[in-house]
């Protein structure tokens, strides 16, 4: 059986080899979610949230309920959800 | 029912700021009209919460119809408050227990999205040396184009069968963490240690073949 050969993207070789050290694990990442959202609206940034920042540009599932959480704690704070939106992605 | 006093009124009051419980753990946690009303208000917040989540990853879902998407938050909110409820007594109190109680929510209202949105597509875990050589297009740098031929033939000679199977399904052809883990019988977590030791393989590969420096953070932009 022959099958097409495809090409690696230039994206795909991004992600694929993306440092994710210093090591967390997607459990921890949901155990600390909570607490880097809020730290990221108001809070001093710690070594914790180094990992957080890592992990979630290496993951895009929890990367995408992290930002989810963001807008929605800072939606009901009266917050400028396109500021911190624009942040995010900075 | 006898009528509150005033002083029992204005600790009342204290406790249920806009209808919800000042201090949520204790109210959930005793059984009594206080916890009756505590888990109604914290159902709200979750079906809120489930509904906040549905509606960013509504292109995802087979259907427009808005009441799939109600019933889809409903269903997760009511799957997430039985999880939340079970955890508790983990919460620490280092964020405010909103924020704590809504990450639930959107967790279970992301998974079951994905979940639907890949309900009737294959998954198929490749491994085998199927790279060709990529043209860069105008709006790619020949360097990309360059680290991404190495990066293919590096995945052949730095990785494991299952570690390269995983990073191809999740990285190549965008499979979601956790619809991986379902059809493979594992978890998210699982998944994602497999990816940081494939990326760590590959980054080392990489970097003995001049591809890497030392320092290089690879995809970071």
């Amino acid at each position: 059986m022959t099958q097409d050969r495809r090409q690696l993207t230039p994206e795909a070789a991004r992600l694929l080899t993306l440092s994710t050290d210093p090591w967390l694990s997607c459990e921890d990442c949901f155990d600390l979610m909570d607490l880097y959202v809020e730290r990221l609206l108001d809070g001093p940034q710690t070594a914790e949230m180094r990992a957080m920042t890592v992990h979630l540009r290496g993951c895009a599932a929890c990367a995408e309920e992290a930002e989810s959480l963001l807008l929605l704690v800072a939606e009901q704070d009266g917050r400028d959800v396109h500021d911190i939106q624009r942040s995010l992605h900075d | 029912m006898t009528p509150l006093g005033s002083g029992q009124e204005a600790r009342r009051q204290t406790r249920y700021a806009e209808g919800e419980p000042t201090d949520w753990p204790t109210a959930l946690a005793i059984p009594g009209p206080e916890q009756d009303h505590a888990l109604r208000a914290l159902h709200a917040l979750m079906v809120k919460a489930a509904r906040h989540q549905v509606w960013r990853m509504r292109d995802m879902l087979p259907t427009t119809d808005a009441r799939s998407r109600e019933d889809l938050a409903n269903g997760a909110a009511d799957e997430a408050l039985t999880v939340l409820l079970t955890k508790l007594d983990t919460f620490e109190g280092r964020s405010r227990f909103t924020t704590w109680a809504y990450k639930f929510a959107i967790l279970q209202a992301a998974t079951e999205v994905r979940r639907q949105a890949w309900a009737h597509r294959e998954v198929s875990l490749e491994d085998a040396d199927l790279w060709s050589d990529a043209a860069p297009s105008p709006a790619q740098h020949a360097e990309a184009v360059d680290l991404a031929t190495a990066v293919g033939a590096a995945m052949q000679h730095a990785l494991t069968p299952y570690q390269r199977q995983i990073a191809v399904a999740l990285l190549v052809d965008n499979v979601p963490i956790d619809v991986l883990a379902d059809r493979l019988g594992t978890t998210r977590g699982a998944l994602y240690k497999a990816l940081h030791e494939a990326r760590g393989r590959l980054r080392a590969h990489l970097t003995r073949t001049g591809h890497l420096t030392g320092t290089s953070q690879g995809g970071e932009r």
